[in-house]
C-alpha cells in the first residue's frame, strides 16, 4: 500500500474497525507521514466520543420529570382553552353574520324555501301578487302568476313568509271583507245607514232647528228585502 | 468508548413497556422513573443536534414534555428507545427551525441561561466547554443528516444497519452520508499530508 491508497482509505473508512493487521495500519506503522496522521485522526475522534458520551446531563431527572409534567398539563389545558375559544368565536361570528347580514346562510340552505300554490277566489293573481310582494323578500323567495284565466298564485318562500302570505290572502281573498264576497243586502244596509245620517243633518244644513219631539217621517223605505 | 446500551433483553423491554403503560395512565412516579432511565440517552442524542450542551438540555426538557403528552401513543410492539429517539429528532429539528438561526446559542453568550453548574462545578464547566468546542469543530459545517449519522456510527458506535433502522433511512443512504461526513471532517487533517495533492487530483 502506498501513501495515496492509505489516504484514500483514511478519508472515508472507519477508524474504529481498523485492526493492527490491516494494510492501512501496517503502512502507517512504517510511513513517517501517514503514521502521525492516523494517530491524530484516531485521537481526535476518540476524544470527541469520550467527551460527548460521558458528558452527564445537568438537570436533575426528578426535577425535569416534575417540570415536564407541569408543562405538559399546562399545554394540555391551553389546548382545551384554545379549542373552546375557537368554538365560541366561531359561534359568535355565525350569530353576528346571521344578525347583520340579511339572509346570511339561507343561500346555503336552499331547501329551507318551500313552494306552494294558493288558489284565488276573489283577487286576480296580479292583485294577489301586489298584496303579498312586500312580505316575500328573503333571498330566493318569489311568486309566480300563472297563465291568464287560472285563478291561482304560486309562492316560493320560507315557511314564515308562506304563513304570512296565507294569512294575507285569507283576509283579502277569502275573508268576509273580501270585496267580491260582499252581498247585495249588506250593501243596501250600508246605504240606508248613510242615508239616515244624512237626514239627521238636513235641518242643520237648511238653517232650521230640528224638532226632536216630532221627527220627520222617513221619506224612503229600506230597500232591504229582509225588512219586508 | 462506551456503547449506548441497547435495551434488547426481554426483561428490560418488559420494564419499559410497563413504565410507559403506567405513565400513560397518569402515574407520576412511573413517569419520573422513565425520565431517570432515559434522560442520559436523550441528552446524548440531543448533543448531536444541538450547538452546545445548554441547547441539548433545552431539547431534552422539551422531549420529556412531549413524551408526557404523547406517551399514550407509544405502541409496545417497538422499542421505547427507538420511539424516544424519533421524538428527540423531531423536537430538535422543530426547535432549531423555531430559533431560526443556526448556532444562535453558541454564538451569542448573552443568550445563554445562567446555569447553576457553571458556578458550583468548575470541572463540569470545563467538560461542557470541551463538548461545545468539539461540537463546533466537528459538526459546525456538516448538514444535519451527515452530522447525525457520523455521530451515531463513529462516536456512539452503532452499526450502519442499526442507524438505518433507527432513522428510517435506507442503508445505502446511511453509508453515503457517512462517507461524506467522514471526508468533510477529516479533510482538514488529511490536507497536511504531503501526498494529499495527488489524492485530490
Amino acid at each position: 500500500m502506498n501513501c495515496r491508497e492509505c489516504l484514500e482509505e483514511l478519508a472515508t473508512g472507519s477508524l474504529r474497525e481498523l485492526t493492527a493487521e490491516s494494510a492501512v495500519s501496517r503502512h502507517a506503522a512504517n510511513c513517517p507521514d501517514c503514521g502521525p496522521l492516523l494517530t491524530q485522526l484516531r485521537d481526535r475522534e476518540y476524544q470527541a466520543a469520550t467527551v460527548l458520551n460521558n458528558l452527564p446531563p445537568m438537570s436533575d431527572p426528578i426535577v425535569m420529570a416534575d417540570s415536564a409534567g407541569r408543562l405538559a398539563r399546562r399545554r394540555r389545558m391551553g389546548g382545551v382553552v384554545v379549542t373552546l375559544m375557537s368554538i365560541a368565536l366561531g359561534i359568535t361570528i355565525w350569530f353576528a353574520a346571521d344578525t347583520m347580514i340579511s339572509d346570511f346562510g339561507h343561500s346555503q340552505f336552499g331547501d329551507n324555501l318551500r313552494t306552494e300554490t294558493i288558489s284565488l277566489s276573489c283577487l286576480t293573481p296580479e292583485q294577489a301578487g301586489e298584496v303579498i310582494s312586500p312580505y316575500v323578500r328573503s333571498h330566493g323567495s318569489s311568486y309566480y302568476v300563472g297563465p291568464p284565466g287560472v285563478p291561482a298564485i304560486t309562492v316560493r318562500a320560507t315557511p314564515t313568509e308562506l304563513s304570512q302570505v296565507r294569512t294575507l290572502l285569507n283576509d283579502f281573498d277569502k275573508g268576509r271583507h273580501a270585496s267580491c264576497h260582499t252581498d247585495m243586502a249588506t250593501t243596501f244596509r250600508q246605504l240606508d245607514r248613510q242615508l239616515q245620517e244624512l237626514q239627521k243633518l238636513q235641518p242643520v244644513l237648511a238653517g232650521m232647528k230640528p224638532n226632536p219631539a216630532k221627527p220627520k217621517p222617513q221619506t224612503s223605505k229600506p230597500a232591504n228585502p229582509d225588512d219586508k | 468508548m462506551e456503547k449506548a446500551a441497547p435495551f434488547r433483553d426481554r426483561a428490560t423491554y418488559a420494564l419499559d413497556v410497563q413504565l410507559a403503560s403506567l405513565a400513560s395512565a397518569g402515574d407520576d412516579a412511573a413517569f419520573t422513573s422513565l425520565v431517570t432511565r432515559f434522560q442520559p440517552a436523550v441528552f446524548r442524542w440531543s448533543l448531536t443536534f444541538a450547538s452546545d450542551p445548554d441547547e441539548a438540555e433545552d431539547i431534552t426538557q422539551e422531549v420529556f414534555v412531549r413524551v408526557h403528552r404523547q406517551i399514550g401513543n407509544y405502541r409496545s410492539d417497538g422499542l421505547l428507545e427507538a420511539w424516544l429517539y424519533r421524538i428527540t429528532r423531531r423536537t430538535a429539528s422543530q426547535l432549531r427551525r423555531k430559533r431560526g438561526r443556526r448556532g444562535r446559542l453558541a454564538l451569542s453568550p448573552a443568550a445563554r441561561p445562567d446555569r447553576e453548574v457553571y458556578t458550583t462545578d468548575p470541572g463540569g464547566r470545563v467538560d461542557r466547554q470541551r463538548a461545545a468546542d468539539i461540537i463546533r469543530e466537528l459538526f459546525a459545517e456538516l448538514p444535519r443528516r451527515q452530522r447525525e449519522i457520523f455521530d451515531l456510527v463513529d462516536l456512539q458506535g452503532l452499526s450502519p444497519g442499526e442507524v438505518a433502522e433507527r432513522t428510517g433511512m435506507r442503508p445505502v443512504s446511511v453509508r453515503a452520508n457517512l462517507f461524506k461526513a467522514r471526508k468533510a471532517i477529516r479533510d482538514g487533517l488529511l490536507a497536511t499530508h504531503p501526498a494529499y495533492g495527488e489524492l485530490s487530483t
